[in-house]
């Protein structure tokens, strides 16, 4: 962690552990990018932290699941083994517990790739974000390299500014959320026509003063059920980061309300253990997290496939 | 007291409201759980969507509080 090394001292502790735990679970600056690419159309298309943590789970994603699968397919042999047994177990569950149910027999095969795909890559994003990877580059950087922090060309000490929770972005869960909005709307219109799909958002027949309540009502829902999802995985993620911080931040606070060391070493005799139950905690939220996303979405699409009204 | 000191009481107000929820779901499940065992599969089926939308408000409303909090 660099959390010691932004201190002012100007400022006290209680006014430092906010911004502080804020810069850990937020993204990092735009203009001090990682890597510098030109502005296109008024978008500047510089890489900032969490676009690298995209890329980085998309080589994962590609490198440990599309290539094993790929390979699998082409060799002929119908019997997996190793660690493409562990892919067929998840892609099984997630077809059989989570697709099947949800949308019905005919659909499965079309859908179960848009939510393996969600699984695989909120798994992966949720997964990193518990990886201490930058700050241990960090510490290798400042005591086996001996570069300084103060130093803002190394490529490095760029990479340290910012959470690693590409999910804990609304941006990004909002762009997932987008996939989500879009396969709705694709699912009932495959299922039942472009026409047919937006009647079936209202049940027929009833009175007509019914429908001007009903009508909004709906196509608000029709909005609501991806911001929803949007919202729900990245405040867990940001959340989840959020506490653990707190928890640590707390050595700190009471070791400046004291004024004494002996305060702070004494409150992390708790803290600590605590932190590593949350972390614990944090594991299960991880896997918890990717399976509801993915459940919402083939919840959301089975419901405008087999409309009931 | 002024609007932002209600503000961390109200995300008090918010776990309560979501705690009692996802307890009275959880318990009615362990219930018939306990009565029907070979249902088990369907009852975690049932009560997990309720459960997660549950939690979907929750959060939504304790991000409208922070960013209240923090804006």
């Amino acid at each position: 962690m660099n959390a010691v090394l932004l201190i002012k001292p100007s400022q006290t502790v209680m006014e430092q552990v906010g911004p502080n735990i804020i810069h850990h679970v937020s993204n990092s600056d735009i203009s001090h990018p990682i890597i510098y690419l030109p502005t296109i159309f008024g978008i500047d298309f510089s890489v900032t932290k969490h676009v690298l943590m995209l890329w980085l789970v998309a080589i994962i994603v590609s490198v440990s699941i599309i290539l094993p699968i790929r390979r699998f397919l082409s060799s002929g042999n119908r019997v997996p083994s190793g660690w493409m047994n562990a892919i067929e177990a998840i892609v099984k569950f997630i077809r059989d517990s989570i697709a099947r149910p949800n949308l019905g027999e005919k659909w499965v095969m079309t859908w179960a790739p848009v939510l393996l795909t969600f699984f695989f890559f909120i798994l992966f994003a949720n997964g990193i974000g518990m990886v201490p990877l930058f700050d241990v580059l960090g510490l290798i950087n400042r005591f086996l390299l001996g570069v300084s922090y103060s130093d803002s060309h190394d490529m490095i000490n760029r990479m340290l500014h910012g959470g690693v929770t590409a999910t804990g972005n609304f941006n990004v869960t909002g762009a997932l959320a987008t996939v989500t909005f879009f396969s709705i709307m694709v699912a009932g219109i495959m299922a039942h026509g472009f026409i047919q799909h937006w009647k079936n958002l209202v049940p027929h027949g009833l009175a007509w003063p019914v429908y001007i309540i009903l009508i909004p009502i709906e196509v608000m829902g029709l909005f609501v059920k991806p911001f929803a999802l949007t919202m729900r995985l990245a405040a867990n993620m940001t959340g989840g980061h959020i506490a653990l911080l707190a928890l640590l931040s707390l050595m700190a606070i009471f070791g400046e309300m004291f004024s004494s060391a002996i305060a702070g070493v004494g409150v992390s005799l708790i803290a600590v253990p605590l932190a590593a139950a949350i972390a614990g905690l944090e594991i299960i939220v991880v896997l918890v997290q990717a399976y509801v996303f993915t459940l919402l979405t083939a919840v959301f699409i089975g419901m405008a496939i087999h409309v009931h009204h | 007291m002024t609007a932002t000191t209600l503000i961390p009481l109200g995300m008090g107000l918010i776990v309560l409201g979501a705690g009692l929820g996802i307890g009275k779901l959880a318990a009615a499940a362990a219930e018939s759980i306990a009565r029907q065992p070979e249902a088990e599969d369907k009852i975690t089926g049932a009560v997990n969507l309720p459960l997660f939308l549950l939690e979907g408000v929750a959060i939504l409303a304790e991000v409208f509080t922070f960013l209240m909090l923090i804006l």
